[in-house]
Parts: C-alpha cells; sequence; structure tokens
C-alpha cells in the first residue's frame, strides 16, 4: 500500500500525460518506424503500470513503452536508444521481486513478452531454443510429452519468463539436484547496448575463448537484452517420492535437512515452511498441510523406483530421529502436485494475513540455518513485527518475509531496519546476500558488507565493457559511489522528458 | 474519482502476478494494462490516487473478459469479479462507460417475446446473408420456430432464461430428458423467470440486475431446486446472495444448481447404456470453472456416456466468448479465440462439450463443432431406447 501512497503525485501525474505531449517526440517517432504504432505504447498507463514490478520497491518511472516480436525490432529500438542518448530497460514478465525491472532514468522499457516462441527442439543435444518471453513453465509443458522438462522451476514458473530466470540466475525448488539456471544456458543471442547482435556461449561443450555467457547470466538485465535462448532440456526421471514431514519446532526441521545431506542423499527438492505460512497456504490449496505443526519439510526424491523408495525411507527416518511428528508419502500424482502447487503459491497467500511484505532472499551455510532461523524471529520480536520463514532449505537459501501493512504509520522505518539485521545475521554466519532472486534496487545498499570496493569497481569494469554508456537498466545491481550511472538523478524525474 | 471498492478488498492484491497466465488479455497481448494485476493496480489508482480516467484506463477495464481466470489462481483470494462489476457500475453511472446503444441492446433480454422476435428475424437474416459476420454468428444455428417443453413433474426447476430459451431449446430439451431420466420430475420455469441478469451485471448495470434478481426470486416457489444448463447464468444466479445482501437471496442462491453439478450426484440413478462412440473434448466453460468451481462434475457425468474425454492443454484458459463481449471487442475475442482452437486442435476430438450457450456460438462460429454435455448424454440415453 505504501508504495502507492508515497507515489502519489508522480504516478497520477503520469497516468494523465497527455498522449500529444510527447507525439512530437523524435525518439518515438523512430520506435514507431522500427516496430509499428500499436506497439509503441506512451500513455500514462501503461508508463504507470510499467514502473513497477513485484517487489515493494516504490516506483520507477517509465518512458515508453516497446512491445518488439523478434530480434531485429529490439536491436532497431537500441539503436535508436542509442543515438538519443535514451536509457534501455528489458522487462519480462514483471515478477521480479528485487525491483529488476523497474525503469529509472525514464527509459524506454522492452517488454519482450511477445518473444514467446518455442523456436526449436533438440533431443540429440538435448537444448532447446526459445524466445526471451516464453513462460518457463510453458516451455516444461511443451516438453512433457517427450518425456523431458526445464529444470529450474522457480516458485513463479507458471507466469515468469526465461529471459527474467537469465538475468535474474533464477533457481527453485529442485534447483538443488539440478543447479539453478546458470547450469542450463547453453548459449545466447544478445543484442547489445550499441544494437549489435552477439552470440554468447555456444553448443559446443567447451566453446573457446571467454565464458561471456557465464558473465551475462545473472547480470539483471545491465549487460543487454537477450533475444533467443538455447537452454538444457532435461530428461523426467521415471519415479518421484514426495514426502511431508511435520515438526515441533523449526529447528527440528532444519536439523533433519542438515541429517539428510550429512547421509550422503542427494534429494530432488528439500523446502521448509513454518506454521504461519503454512496454515495460510493450505486455506489457499487444502492440500492436506498440517495447520498445527510448527514447521514442516517437503522432500523429494527421484530416481530409479528401488533407490527413491530407499531414500524416502531414510528420510523418514532421519525425520523422525530429529522429532518429526508426522510423515506422510504422497500417494498419487494429484496430491504430490497440490502440495507443490501449495508451496510455490506461498508468497502470494501472504495476502490473507497482511497487505505487505517484505522477502529477504539470503544463503547460509546449511550448518548455520537453525541459529539464523531463531535470530530471525527474535530480530523480528524486537520489532514487534510479524515475520515467516518459507525457505529452499536444501541449499541454505533462507526467504524471511516481514508482514506489514504500510498504511500503519512508522512502520516502514521498522521494517527495513529488522530486513538489515537479518542481513547482517545471515552475513556473519558466512551467509551471501542474494540466492535467486537478484539483487536490483533492493540490495545494492547491502553490497559493500559483501565485496570490497575494488571487487565492485571491477564488476563494473566488467559492464561498461558490455555498456560503455551506462544505459542499459542503469542504477542497478552496483551500488552508489561504484557505478557508472549517477544513481540519484537517475530516480528524479527529470524536467526535460515528459512528467 | 471514488470507484466505491472496499478498500480491504483492493488492498488484498499484493501485485505478485501469479494471475497474469490465466488471464486471456494479458496472454494475447502479453500487455500489463490487460492484465488482472494492471487493471487492479490502475483501479487503486483511480480510487485512491485520484488519477484521471483516460481512455487507455477506460480501454484497460473495458477489455477485460470477466472470465474471472484470475480469481482461481490468486493465492491472495482478491474478489476479482467484485472489484471489476463495481468499476463498471461506477463508471457506467458516471457515463464513462458502457455506450448507450449497449443498454438498449440488452433492454430486449428481459421480454422474452420480444427476443423471440428478434432472434427469429436474426435467423431469417442470417439465412438470406443479412448478418455480418463480425457478430461471430457466421456459423451458428439460428432456430427459427421453436416448441414448448413439457413440464414432467415439479421436484426441480430447470431454468430457461432468455438467450438459452429460444437459441438453445434443444439444450433444454435434453437437460430435461436426462433430469427425467434420472427420475426428477421437471418444472420449466419459462416466463416466470425471464432473465438472471448476468448480462446486465457484467455491463455494470447493477440496478437492472437486482431488479431481475428480485423479480426471479418472487416466481419461483421456495425450496424447489433450480437446476441450470448454462455456466453464466447458473454464476449470476449463485450470486444474488452477494448482488442482494439479504438472507433470502443466500437462501435462493443455496438452491441453484448446475446441472452437470446436479447429476454428478446423481449418475448412478442414471441407467446404464451403451456409450457414443466419440472422443469428446471437454471445454469448460469459464463460468463454471472458475466462478461456480464446479467442472469436475461435467467430467463425472459425460464419462459413461462416451467413448473418451479429453482435456484441453489450456488450464481452462478462456475461449473470448465472454457474454457480449466477442461483439464489443471482437478483434482481442477472436484472438483469445484463436489460441483456444489451437488447443482444441492438439486434442483431436470429434466434438467439444461446452455447457454454455455463449462457448458454444463463439467456437461455433470459427467452425468448432461444439455440443452442450446435456445433449450428449441425452443422445446417448435415447439410442439406447
Ligand atoms: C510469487 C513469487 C515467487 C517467486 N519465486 C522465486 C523462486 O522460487 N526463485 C527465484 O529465483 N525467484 C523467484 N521469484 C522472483 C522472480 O519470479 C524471478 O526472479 C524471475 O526469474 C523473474 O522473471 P520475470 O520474467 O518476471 O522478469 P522481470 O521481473 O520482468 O525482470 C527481472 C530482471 O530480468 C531482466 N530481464 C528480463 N528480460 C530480459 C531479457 N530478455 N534480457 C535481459 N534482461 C532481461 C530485467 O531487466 C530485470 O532486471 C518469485 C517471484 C514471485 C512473485
Ligand atoms: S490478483 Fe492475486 S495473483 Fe494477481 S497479482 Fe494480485 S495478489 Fe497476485
Ligand atoms: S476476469 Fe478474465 S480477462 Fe478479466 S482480468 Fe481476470 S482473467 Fe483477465
Amino acid at each position: 500500500m505504501y508504495r502507492y501512497a508515497k507515489l502519489k503525485n508522480r504516478v497520477t501525474r503520469t497516468l494523465g500525460i497527455d498522449a500529444a505531449e510527447v507525439e512530437s517526440d523524435p525518439f518515438v517517432a523512430e520506435l514507431v518506424d522500427a516496430l509499428s504504432p500499436d506497439r509503441v505504447k506512451q500513455d500514462g498507463a501503461h508508463r504507470a503500470l510499467l514502473s513497477h514490478d513485484a517487489s515493494v520497491f516504490d516506483g520507477g518511472n517509465s518512458g515508453p513503452v516497446v512491445f518488439p516480436e523478434t530480434t531485429e525490432e529490439v536491436a532497431a529500438v537500441t539503436r535508436a536508444a542509442a543515438t538519443h542518448g535514451r536509457n534501455v530497460v528489458p522487462r519480462g514478465a514483471g515478477t521480479g521481486l528485487a525491483g529488476g525491472a523497474i525503469p529509472l532514468g525514464v527509459p524506454v522499457v522492452v517488454a519482450v513478452t511477445r518473444m514467446n516462441e518455442i523456436h526449436e527442439i533438440d533431443t540429440d543435444n538435448g537444448i532447446a531454443w526459445v524466445g526471451p518471453g516464453v513462460v518457463n513453465l510453458d516451455l516444461t509443458k511443451h516438453l512433457a510429452p517427450i518425456g523431458y522438462h526445464f529444470a529450474p522451476d522457480p516458485s513463479s514458473q507458471q507466469v515468469c519468463t526465461i529471459g527474467g530466470n537469465v538475468a535474474n540466475n533464477s533457481g527453485g525448488p529442485h534447483c538443488l539436484a539440478y543447479g539453478v539456471t546458470n547450469a542450463h544456458i547453453v548459449a545466447m543471442e544478445v543484442v547489445l547496448p550499441s544494437g549489435d547482435v552477439v552470440m554468447l556461449g555456444g553448443l559446443d561443450a567447451e566453446p573457446a575463448g571467454y565464458d561471456l555467457r557465464g558473465a551475462f547470466v545473472g547480470s539483471e538485465g545491465t549487460l543487454g537484452i537477450t533475444t533467443k535462448i538455447a537452454v538444457r532440456i532435461t530428461k523426467n526421471r521415471p519415479e518421484v517420492r514426495t514426502l511431508l514431514l511435520s515438526f515441533e519446532s523449526v529447528t527440528d526441521a532444519a536439523n533433519t535437512v542438515s541429517g539428510i545431506i550429512a547421509a550422503g542423499i542427494v534429494p530432488a527438492a528439500l523446502e521448509v515452511m513454518d506454521q504461519r505460512i503454512t496454515v495460510a497456504v493450505e486455506n489457499y490449496v487444502n492440500a492436506g498441510y498440517p495447520r498445527d505443526a510448527a514447521a514442516v519439510l517437503l522432500a523429494e526424491v527421484d530416481g530409479l523406483a528401488d533407490g527413491v523408495d530407499l531414500d524416502a525411507d531414510r528420510i523418514a527416518e532421519i525425520g523422525r530421529a530429529n522429532g518429526a511428528t508426522a510423515v506422510k508419502l504422497a500417494g498419487s500424482d494429484t496430491e504430490r502436485a497440490l502440495l507443490w502447487k501449495g508451496r510455490k503459491t506461498a508468497f502470494g497467500a501472504i495476502a490473507q494475513l497482511a497487505p505487505d511484505y517484505y522477502l529477504h532472499d539470503t544463503v547460509v551455510p546449511r550448518s548455520k540455518l537453525a541459529e539464523v532461523l531463531t535470530k530471525t524471529y527474535e530480530i523480528a520480536d524486537r520489532y514487534d513485527l510479524t515475520i515467516m520463514n518459507v525457505f529452499h532449505a536444501g541449499d541454505g537459501n533462507l526467504h524471511p518475509l516481514i508482514l506489514f501493512d504500510a498504511r500503519d504509520e512508522g512502520v516502514l522505518e521498522k521494517v527495513h531496519a529488522a530486513g538489515g539485521e537479518i542481513i547482517t545475521a545471515s552475513l556473519d554466519a558466512g551467509g551471501v546476500l542474494s540466492g535467486e532472486h537478484g539483487i536490483g534496487v533492493e540490495k545494492q545498499k547491502f553490497m559493500d558488507r559483501m565485496f570490497s570496493s575494488d571487487d565492485l569497481d571491477h564488476q563494473n569494469r566488467l559492464r561498461q565493457a558490455f555498456d560503455p554508456g551506462c544505459r542499459t537498466n542503469p542504477g542497478k545491481v552496483i551500488p552508489t559511489g561504484h557505478s557508472c550511472a549517477d544513481i540519484q538523478s537517475l530516480r528524479s524525474v527529470p524536467k526535460e522528458v515528459w512528467a | 474519482m471514488d470507484l466505491k471498492l472496499g478498500s480491504d478488498d483492493l488492498n488484498t492484491c499484493v501485485q505478485c502476478g501469479l494471475c497474469l497466465p490465466h488471464c486471456p488479455t494479458y496472454r494475447v497481448t502479453g500487455d500489463e494494462t490487460m492484465s488482472p494485476r494492471g487493471r487492479i493496480k490502475l483501479m487503486r489508482e483511480v480510487q485512491l490516487h485520484d488519477a484521471p480516467v483516460t481512455d487507455e484506463v477506460v480501454d484497460a477495464f473495458a477489455s477485460c473478459v470477466q472470465c474471472r481466470g484470475c480469481e482461481p489462481a490468486c493465492p491472495s483470494g482478491v474478489p476479482y469479479g467484485h472489484l471489476m462489476e463495481q468499476t463498471r457500475e461506477t463508471l457506467a453511472d458516471s457515463g464513462q462507460m458502457t455506450p448507450v446503444w449497449l443498454r438498449a441492446a440488452m433492454k430486449p433480454l428481459a421480454q422474452p417475446k420480444l427476443l423471440a422476435a428478434g432472434t427469429a428475424a436474426l435467423g431469417v437474416a442470417k439465412k438470406v446473408g443479412l448478418v455480418p459476420d463480425r457478430l461471430g454468428l457466421g456459423a451458428a444455428d439460428i432456430p427459427l420456430r421453436q416448441e414448448p417443453l413439457p413440464t414432467t413433474g415439479t421436484d426441480v426447476y430447470l431454468f430457461t432464461g432468455c438467450v438459452m430459451d429460444t437459441m438453445q431449446r434443444d439444450v433444454h430439451r435434453a437437460g430435461l430428458d436426462v433430469l427425467t431420466a434420472a427420475g426428477f420430475g421437471v418444472t420449466p420455469t419459462g416466463a416466470e423467470a425471464p432473465c438472471c441478469g448476468a448480462l446486465q451485471a457484467h455491463a455494470g448495470l447493477t440496478d437492472e440486475t437486482r431488479g431481475l434478481a428480485e423479480k426471479m426470486m418472487r416466481s419461483l416457489a421456495p425450496e424447489r431446486p433450480i437446476i441450470v444448463d448454462s455456466a453464466g447464468c447458473g454464476a449470476a444466479m449463485k450470486e444474488y446472495g452477494h448482488l442482494l445482501g439479504t438472507e433470502e437471496a443466500r437462501a435462493f442462491s443455496g438452491r441453484v444448481f448446475d446441472i452437470q453439478e446436479f447429476l454428478a450426484d446423481h449418475v448412478d440413478k442414471l441407467p446404464e447404456v451403451a456409450p457414443l462412440d466419440l472422443r469428446v473434448a471437454v471445454q469448460d466453460p469459464c463460468h463454471l470453472r472458475h466462478v461456480q468451481r464446479v467442472h469436475e462434475a461435467t467430467r463425472v457425468v459425460l464419462q459413461p456416456f462416451v467413448r473418451e474425454l479429453v482435456e484441453l492443454d489450456d488450464d481452462g484458459l478462456c475461449c473470448g466468448a465472454g457474454g457480449a463481449y466477442s461483439v464489443l471487442q471482437p478483434e482481442l475475442a477472436g484472438q483469445i479465440r484463436d489460441r483456444k482452437l489451437g488447443s482444441i486442435d492438439r486434442a483431436t476430438p470429434d466434438v467439444v462439450a461446452s455447457a454454455n450457450p455463449g462457448c458454444s456460438l463463439h467456437l461455433g462460429a470459427a467452425g468448432v463443432d461444439t455440443i452442450h454435455p446435456m445433449e450428449l448424454v441425452a443422445r446417448a440415453l435415447s439410442a439406447a431406447m
């Protein structure tokens, strides 16, 4: 809610933008020439809506919005922006949680949602060529009849785009066994900020030269726009077992996770939810999640029948040894799907509890899970805030969520202060700043706690090698003082450009 | 301006975007202004921050099919359908939405005689090639002549409504036959209950809808279940409780059943017959799947009577019919339908079963062989006799 209050003037002004006012802009005219009038939007409604993603960051300021359909069109938009000295921000489905797609500096927003073609499935090489706007789950569904899937499965997979997954190097529950997005990207066609089109990576197992593909994955839209992606496709495992374990404390659940990994089992997924979030989820899905358990662990193993049964038994045993009060095996595919639907809609289910949430995304060593979790609850208590934990336990990726109602006076300061302490607690335990959601604009201010000043300067140099003008998704990832962009001025709306 | 939306309802949306892929207009445009998340945000801007209601804002609202595919997809339980209906009502009242001609066009719906004359005229006009195909009525069969439905008893009502009554009397007859075969005596509502008000409600003409709801509640005897064979009408009638907010209206809504929903509990009472030799794809009307959420019943009832049932692979995405939508937004409706046609093609059915007249007309106009599930069941039953 608060983002609306804060933004009131800016958005309201944006919504009221008079089309005639901007029609005379030669940059817009060039965009219309390059695409078509119906795919260049400059009205207030479009610009206001595309100033947001799924994060709580209080909005940016969008220039014209374009919906290209081909690589050539993206290149033409990028060249026009270069000629006119304008900024460019790529955007997928806008589900980012770190504000990556939020436009700063009145850029042209390049929404690649219409580049959603699955170009080619090549089972010989185990890859698929897809457009950046292809929805993650759509690819998996498309592959189902031939017995394959796309392994990275962020909880937002039903809506987020593969271009967005690449840019954020997204993870998901099943990335524990299969690796995050980076492990599944083979090659990419990229439109550089100059408008040149290059291919990064390649289908050879050991491509010659620098691994620029690796640099691009996780670059959060700051190195250019990917327009075509070769992703690895993964064969479906013949058998899957999904277990739901209930515990009397979050610590017991965390210890079970450590126990499973220590026993040498490599589960496909290990997810923990605490009681508050489990109840909200159960209200929505009715999957049979216990409402009275302090924490639940969703564990999945896949492979050959004998192996998975053995692993499932061992997981149940380790759970019981760590105080599990109930262990349930999903009896059917429907039941299994419902359990996962619950886990994957957890963030969305939160509005049942409070209208706003602030989500963190730190990673801590598995051995410190229980300790850091206890600290997060302590911190929240001290600030008189409600906190919930839902996390990819297998790789120590915590998602503490602070609930609040932004209409409450002064609550935001508390939320940010508590968030800062949580991050500090994770870093102190030897953790890192972002597991999978990216840095965007939200975690920027914490970058210098992880990296030295030299580290950050060199990251910025890499960025400038791709984007010397500092115009592609400016003001993201690299913090003030190290960034080539003037973040302060990006966040204000320059007088000469509309609004 | 004040759209008169409840502020808690508005605030329930956390802008997560999980609803986006379930929205037909977002699916075909990839455009946030054509998405549930975007529309909710525009409502907020207008109501909470007095943002101007520009043409683009009106477009964003007007392009919504009101299929409510976004509702079951939303883990936060945002009551999107009510938000959109209220928004349209307020904007219609202030003259910013719903052109006058549309209101006029809806008048005859509440007057069966006028409509009967209208559809008969339309039928003739179509035969002689007078109806522009833009209306999407091209391939549909518009009946030229009607025969009244018999009353077979007083166990249940069969709601015959307005559009359905004249354009799809065969469906009512099939429903009546199947209910009778299951041992229920049926009273067709006929002129007793001329119109459910669904189209009026979608257009934001809430006063008209309330009037129709009250009229219907007065004329149908209490206690008796009311069986509805049009998903859109059933959904509207199940909402009377919310619409009127009275105990009486809630009780009324409580005895409204979709015909498949009702029969799913009584399949065992239907005779066992040889199934029709058909591969049937089930197309769930949005108002059955997303609003009433009883679409599984269609499968339960249909399964014993056909050789093979197949699911479409689009998770129940809307077909673009949406009441008057296909007439008001022909371009988007066409694009949305194209997606559905792709999905139907992949399922390779002999025939598509759809429990809503609007969907059947809309898909039929694109050359898809559609039939109401009850007609299939009735056909299987009568073949055995
Ligand atoms: C309910 C919910 C659950 C989530 N769960 C997870 C989870 O389990 N794991 C996880 O990792 N994330 C999760 N996320 C975060 C988010 O969904 C992912 O980061 C996702 O990959 C973003 O994809 P998008 O298409 O929405 O991208 P956007 O939000 O539109 O953009 C994200 C970033 O990618 C850049 N970008 C987009 N397209 C391109 C392109 N073609 N070329 C270059 N840059 C581009 C943008 O500039 C931006 O910086 C979740 C989000 C929500 C709302
Ligand atoms: S309507 Fe529901 S699913 Fe859609 S963005 Fe809002 S909270 Fe998320
Ligand atoms: S009702 Fe249908 S068209 Fe309207 S926003 Fe929801 S899903 Fe989209």
